[in-house]
């Protein structure tokens, strides 16, 4: 068995370390591609877990079968949480980090111990926050935000602050290999996606040292180091990680859109200066959206919450719209000056669309901006947020950011790594071909479905029951019933097309056609890696891209305005 | 070509920018100057904002108040609270809320006085027959928060909480009737 795992952390490297891969022509060296591997295979067992946990958080809101009672439901949720939304993310985002900056700047990871340490406290943190969820006892679980003053195990805190610390440490070898590169070459440009990394890893500096103090705050009221904890601050300082978390996994997969259109769809940098100014814009103003989860908060001037929830008058989400533009851009450009598909969307529909890795690309830009991008902006509107706070539709805005847009690209990068790094072949191409297709129309129909649940019927997020029953009442929020049936079959079907992306991701490093150097398995893009010059990429027809950013556009007015309405129609509130 | 891995040839910040692209960030910053504008302008001409008072009280102190206003206040045949004047005290704590059921008069101002007594909760109330109709608000156990509300159709409402407070979190419910004066 340790033969079989080791086997998959060799490949036929020269004297130096490094090999050229087949399909990017990057030179990789074995010590970025073995710690890449290390950490993406740990974040797929963090998945598993998490995974097997949204089984039973599922099929208990699904209140048909109502899986698991009140009394254990918090702790599966908890593990649902902390393994996805946590774990999952965060080892892909240090392996996106290493292939951002060694990988594609073609140099070796410097300072691997630090990157082993790192990982090995990162485990810890990670099995001690499950152990000490699954453990709580007569205590209770602390879900993703251990709200103060609950009584939620004071260990919890503790490896929260070592899963942190041990993120920070395995992020350096990043940072060094930054440094190493532009070290006496300050002229010099990073390419777009070592630059999207860098900015990625500034904001989760900034998230980080939040979430290092938030729990050491509640850590030392724990300990009864202070007598008192104050509520707003804790949660102030909680969202800095909690949200900002987040923030670096929608600037991690963004870097992973360039990365993947790019090598699998053939595409082009339409604009350097738009697409990196885009990028600065969320280094200054994307940290600030971690307000949104205060908007219906006691003790926060209007003004605090207004420049807060906006991104400081929107900067953040005009880089989102911006991107939306650039990377389907890139796409049509790239296609045009390879001459493959005429009209308006023939670049589109010709493209490779039975590689699960650009498919899988696609539906997380599709699904994470049609779904997760307008529902964040309109709940995070101050007066809006009274309709959306702590509800399911909260809940269906995080599903589609984090479960459809950043899961399926990161399934992507699997998906491309598996070919390219474990140079194995899919176990079978029709099965691989069908999981972003199976996953993301389940996923979607699933999240609307919480999305509608809970701005048309006001079902609350966090409860194992209250649709069809609230203990002790004959109220329930039954009307909503129909939408939750519908809720429940599309989950588990998603469920089964992530198992269905497991058995192959599994199957075919464990018994998946070894590749022969060389061999492109089949990923390269139509008419070659890279275009040959020709037209100045500025010059290129992108009518196609500004009639979808225009569809875009359309729905979240009309999403907006339905939005407003709806709070309109409500009983007057406030002063 | 260079791509997004290669470093970018020659001066590339002075590359013009593709027309379609340029009009696509005027109407992208148009549109998020405008969401901020209504926004900002809502809190000024609408009459739906998640505002108020607040004031730092600890939760024994909120309970006394809260007592000494259900002292205060009369009752109907039901047992439901009638307030003295327009002020409406709510105290919410593992696993129910204090001061509901409560009758309150439709298309008159009251002062919602929220808080808690242990942990943070959630003050999530709808019509019992338009459940679209639904406002959501945040409260803490350190705090006091004073939102002005205003019914404007008569029947009875729900409050449910809507943040995590405990095992027991799922049965936490309390009625608020709104009555023709």
């Amino acid at each position: 068995m340790l033969g079989k795992v080791a086997s998959h952390f060799g490949n036929d490297y020269d004297a130096d370390g490094f090999r050229t891969c087949s399909i990017t022509g990057l030179d990789i060296h074995r010590s970025a591609e073995n710690h890449v591997k290390l950490f993406g295979l740990t974040a797929v067992v963090a998945l598993i877990i998490g995974g097997i946990f949204a089984v039973t958080v599922a099929l208990t809101r699904w209140e048909l079968i109502g899986l698991v009672g009140e009394q254990d439901y918090y702790t599966h949720l908890s593990m649902h949480a902390w393994n996805v939304l946590i774990f999952w993310m965060v080892f892909m985002e240090i392996a996106i980090l290493y292939v951002g900056g060694s990988m594609v700047l073609g140099r070796r990871l410097p300072l691997t111990v630090l990157a082993k340490a790192g990982w090995a406290i990162m485990v810890v943190g990670a099995i001690g926050i499950n152990w000490s969820i699954w453990t709580a006892g007569v205590q209770e679980a602390p879900l993703l935000t251990a709200y103060v003053p609950l009584d939620i195990p004071m260990e919890f805190y503790a490896f929260a602050i070592v899963f942190l610390l041990g993120t920070t440490i395995a992020a350096v070898p990043f940072f060094a290999t930054i440094w190493l590169e532009k070290r006496g070459a300050v002229d010099r440009t990073l390419p777009l996606v070592t630059f999207g990394a860098f900015i990625t890893s500034i904001i989760a500096v900034q998230a980080i040292l939040g979430g290092l103090v938030a729990f050491s705050y509640a850590l030392i009221w724990h300990l009864g180091i202070i007598d008192t904890i104050n509520t707003g601050v804790y949660r102030t300082l909680f969202w800095t990680i909690g949200h900002g978390s987040q923030q670096i996994n929608l600037l991690a997969m963004i870097t992973v859109w360039y990365f993947l259109t790019h090598v699998v769809g053939g595409a082009v940098v339409v604009s350097e200066k738009v697409s990196r100014s885009a990028f600065v814009l969320y280094l200054f103003f994307i940290n600030l959206g971690a307000a949104h989860h205060l908007m219906v908060d006691p003790g926060l001037s209007v003004g605090w919450r207004i420049f807060n929830t906006s991104y400081a008058f929107y900067g953040a989400a005009f880089a989102s719209m911006i991107h939306a533009f650039a990377i389907p851009a890139g796409l049509e450009a790239g296609r045009r000056q390879r001459g493959l598909g005429g009209g308006l969307f023939g670049w589109l529909s010709s493209a490779p669309w039975r590689n699960p890795v650009f498919s899988a690309t696609i539906f997380s830009i599709i699904l994470f901006g049609f779904m997760g991008g307008i529902t964040g902006v309109l709940m995070g509107q101050m007066q809006l947020n009274m309709t959306w706070h702590n509800t399911f539709a909260t809940v269906g805005h995080f599903h589609g950011t984090v479960a459809l847009g950043t899961t399926l690209a990161f399934w992507g990068l699997l998906f491309f790594v598996i070919k390219t790094m474990f140079r194995r072949d899919y176990i079978s191409g029709t099965l691989a071909s069908v999981v972003p297709y199976a996953y993301a129309g389940a996923m979607g129909i699933a999240t609307l479905a919480m999305m509608y649940m809970g701005i048309l019927y006001g079902v609350p997020r966090r409860t194992s029951s209250v649709v069809e029953n609230i203990p002790g009442t004959d109220f329930s929020l039954s009307a909503a019933v129909p939408l939750m049936t519908i809720f429940g079959i599309f989950a588990v079907l998603a469920l089964l097309a992530g198992v269905l992306f497991l058995l192959v991701a599994a199957g075919s490093l464990l018994f998946g056609k070894r590749l022969s150097d060389g061999d492109d398995g089949g990923l390269l893009p139509d008419g070659g890696y890279s275009t040959d010059g020709g037209e100045s990429v500025h010059a290129i027809e992108m009518r196609g891209t500004f009639t979808l950013c225009m569809v875009f556009l359309t729905v979240f007015v009309v999403l907006y305005v339905l939005n407003w309405y709806l709070l309109s129609q409500l009983w007057a509130i406030g002063a | 070509m260079p791509g997004p891995l290669d470093e970018p040839e020659g001066n590339w910040w002075d590359q013009p920018i593709n027309r379609r692209e340029g009009m696509w960030l005027g109407i992208a910053g148009i549109w998020s100057v405008g969401i901020f504008g209504w926004m900002s302008g809502f809190t000024r001409f609408g009459d739906q904002n998640p505002v108020g008072e607040t004031y730092h009280v600890s939760p024994d102190e909120f309970r006394e108040t809260v007592q000494g206003y259900k002292e205060e206040a009369d009752e109907n045949e039901d047992g439901h609270l009638i307030p003295p004047d327009d002020s409406v005290y709510i105290g919410a704590r593992r696993f129910d809320w204090d001061g509901l059921p409560a009758v309150l008069e439709v298309d008159r101002e009251y002062d919602i006085h929220l808080g808690a007594y242990d942990v943070q909760h959630g003050f999530s109330i709808r019509p019992e027959h338009t459940l679209s109709k639904q406002i959501n608000l945040q409260i803490f156990p350190d705090t006091e928060w004073i939102i002005p509300m205003t019914f404007d159709e008569p029947g009875t409402y729900h409050v449910i909480c809507n943040e995590f407070c405990g095992r027991g979190h799922n049965g936490m419910h309390g009625e608020l009737y709104v009555e023709e004066a």
